[in-house]
């Protein structure tokens, strides 16, 4: 049997990086995805409503059928449906009263194709955050060491922003940021005066080109990324990681490949290759690889794990810490404001930006005043006007109702708050043998629930949008109050985190199984703490540092 | 599912056609009508009362009318496929009422009636309406037949190319972003 120097469980987000530093480094990859495999031609972000059969509504009844947990995600649609797993077929179970989303796909490229596009640095107000609570554990990491990895990994897949010079969010290397409109504008205007710098609002940093970039093309503005991309504008695996690894010659990318468990070689106290149900034929088929990069979500990698325990690691492969499948954390949604603001009435904008704005977080910041919760929250939304949807509930009918849509109507301008999200050792999942996938895989069993610390600070981010609302004339002011279950966010990360100590953590500060030399886990498995920054730039970051890392602890012999 | 079986048995049943008695033979020509149209629900009067009540909501104007995006069509979509059991059937006993009322009003089914007096019946139906919108969502009756309806018709007219490319201006691929456009440039049109 074929030894491959390396095997990527997973193609999406963090697999994608894997495979393209792993492959252009010389080594023959298997990249192992467990769905089916999907090509630009599978993207529908430009079939109109018109040619939907349910004009953009969903097949509700086929949705509550196969897919009532996925549904609950906005891009999950009657586009973008098909890229997302179906429930029946991958359950997974919850700990009563503790209701969690887990939201998904299983195709090559994985939730790269829908994710939101969000990039930000994370700062040492993040790295140095546990151990300035005394919570969880430390960071084995700081700013510094995961620099240059932002930049190497926005150099590749192109970031748009606009430079703030804030030290709680480093700038990064940005194309030109798209324009905030009239009504975000304003708000930019009336915060600087009210917040003078405090609070600032800015154009959204996104993975959306404003220029054409490595091949790709620059944004044409329909708006429909979760749906994919022809002129591959927004970065996912298929449109610049796999194809970079593919171009090297060194790729095997291996769809259909659910992974049941990694294989545990005692004599050497190494993986030595992964277990595999191939979803077309059914059969079980093995693969051997001198190193492991699992990349298959922060969920389904902790199952791959405790799937995989052997008479030397009873409670789950790689566990000797107990804490792999520990520690979940997601960012809590809800919190936030919207009104009505007096942006220009003879003004509106053209083209769909596929962005919206950002506010950094301002609270609890280095020598700043502390508030009663740990740590902080960002804000996300944007202005808009009204369109035809109004006229559902607008008294009236006929010509001159009509005509009355036709035009834009009031300005809005939102903002909803993602907080940060404390570990917590007994937020976890575990194995729940009663129940099997599809492929006869056992199930995982979550059990997660926010506390205080997460409900207070999203009712501060509920305050402190109301009073930028406020600050700006905003009339109809309504205030979130509805704060998301865990997993909604689809951040969800920590099951297998970095540390300074094999007692109390999976991994070192080299995403390296303290356990298991050859294993790495860079994937939101990794995360020691969640800071409220959107989350995929860091594990994309970190990918590329753990495999350049393997790359030059394998010439060592080291693996 | 119990109309669908039904749809399908006496579309079976049409091969014995000559043997059917006057008023099985009547409702098979409805059955048949309906198949021909690709209706699935909508009667032929129900289609053309739904049609009516669309276009007196949208007129052709400077654009066009609500049927001119099969607004109807799509209703009939929406009740053979995504609407709930309990939803088809207040649906179609509000299109039943609504008759009901024509009678009352002007002595017709509301299809044969003037267009002054169709839109004075919707006009007292879209007051109802608004006096629902505007009451505390718990104290709320039971959804009104013209709330269905209007929101039925405007989702399917914006959602049509007709409506969302000719009324809102709606482009595709517009190729750029202007931020603070003059409100009545070119593609505006949102979905």
């Amino acid at each position: 049997m074929k030894t491959y120097d390396a095997i990527v469980i997973g193609s999406g987000m963090t697999g994608g990086w894997a495979a393209k530093e792993l492959t252009e480094h010389g080594l023959e990859t298997l990249v192992l995805e467990a769905g089916p495999m999907i090509t630009p031609a599978d993207y529908v972000e430009h079939v109109p409503p018109w040619e939907k059969p349910f004009r953009g509504l969903g097949d509700r009844k086929k949705q509550l059928e196969r897919q009532p947990i996925q549904k609950e995600c906005y891009a999950c649609d009657e586009w973008s449906g098909k890229f997302f797993v179906d429930d029946i077929d991958n359950p997974y179970t919850q700990e009563e009263g503790k209701p969690f989303l887990w939201l998904r796909g299983r195709h090559v490229a994985g939730r790269s194709i829908m994710w939101g596009r969000q990039v930000y640095r994370w700062s040492d107000l993040d790295f140095e955050a546990n151990l300035r609570d005394g919570i969880a554990v430390d960071w084995p990491i700081r700013y510094a060491d995961i620099a240059p990895w932002y930049d190497h990994v926005e150099d590749f897949i192109g970031i748009s922003g606009e430079k703030l010079g804030l030290s709680q969010l480093p700038d990064g290397k940005f194309l030109k940021p798209m324009d905030l409109n009239c009504g975000e504008v304003m708000m930019r205007d009336v915060i600087a005066r009210h917040w003078g710098g405090e609070r600032v609002l800015t154009i959204g940093r996104c993975a959306v080109l404003t220029e054409n970039h490595n091949g790709r093309a620059a944004c044409h503005y329909c708006g429909y990324c979760e749906r994919g991309c022809i002129t591959l504008s927004y970065f996912n695996s298929i449109n610049a990681t796999l194809p970079a690894a593919q171009q090297t010659g060194k790729m095997t990318l291996r769809p259909d490949s659910v992974v049941h468990s990694l294989i545990y070689d005692k004599k050497r106290s190494r993986i030595s290759g992964v277990r595999v149900i191939d979803c077309v034929t059914q059969h079980a088929l093995e693969f051997q690889g001198k190193v492991v990069f699992l990349c298959a979500s922060a969920l389904e990698s902790a199952r791959i794990l405790l799937n995989s325990a052997t008479p030397e690691f009873a409670n789950g492969l790689a566990n000797s810490s107990g804490e792999v499948g520990h520690n979940v954390m997601d960012h809590i949604m809800g919190g936030g404001a919207s009104g009505r603001i007096d942006a220009p009435a003879d003004r509106n904008t053209v083209g769909r930006r596929p962005n919206g704005i950002y506010v950094p977080r301002f609270r609890n910041l280095t020598g700043g005043p502390k508030s009663k919760f740990l740590r902080g929250y960002g804000f996300q939304g944007g202005a808009g006007r009204d369109g035809w949807w109004r006229g559902t509930d607008l008294p009236g009918f006929g010509a001159g109702w009509k005509k009355q849509i036709e035009a834009p109507g009031d300005w809005h301008m939102g903002f909803g708050g993602f907080g940060e999200c404390l570990p917590r050792h007994e937020n976890h999942l575990e194995i729940d043998h009663t129940k099997t996938d599809k492929w006869g895989i056992p199930v995982i069993k979550i059990s997660v629930a926010y506390s205080d610390n997460e409900r207070e600070l999203m009712e501060d981010s509920s305050i402190a949008a109301a009073e930028m609302l406020a600050a700006a004339g905003a009339r109809d002011i309504s205030v979130g109050t509805d704060f998301s279950p865990p997993g909604k966010a689809i951040h969800e990360m920590g099951t297998a985190r970095m540390g300074r100590d094999p007692k109390t953590s999976v991994l070192n500060a080299h995403n390296q199984s303290w356990d298991i030399p050859n294993l790495f886990i860079t994937d939101g498995a990794c995360m020691t703490s969640s800071a409220c920054q959107n989350p995929s730039i860091t594990y994309m970051a970190l990918t590329a540092r753990a495999a350049n890392y393997a790359v030059d602890a394998m010439k060592r012999n080291e693996l | 599912m119990k109309r669908r079986s039904l749809v399908v048995a006496a579309a079976g049943a049409m091969a014995a056609l000559p043997l059917l008695p006057p008023d099985l033979q009547a409702f098979t020509r409805a059955i048949r009508a309906r198949m021909g149209s690709g209706l699935r629900t909508l009667d032929p009067h129900q289609h053309a009362t739904v049609t009516t009540v669309a276009d007196l909501i949208i007129p052709a104007t400077d654009t066009p009318p609500a049927s001119a995006g099969n607004v109807a069509g799509f209703i009939d979509v929406v009740l053979s496929d995504w609407y709930a059991d309990d939803d088809r059937a207040a649906f179609l006993s509000g299109l039943a009422d609504l008759d009901a009322q024509a009678h009352t009003a002007f002595g017709k089914d509301f299809v044969d009636g003037p267009p002054a007096q169709q839109t004075a019946l919707l006009q007292g139906l879209d007051d109802e309406t608004s006096r629902w919108n505007a009451s505390p969502r718990k104290a709320r009756g039971p959804e009104p037949f013209f709330h269905r309806m209007k929101w039925l018709t405007v989702y399917g007219y914006y959602s049509s190319e007709p409506g969302l490319v000719k009324d809102q201006r709606f482009v595709m691929i517009p190729g750029h972003y202007v931020p603070c456009a003059p409100a009545d440039s070119s593609a505006t049109g949102d979905f």
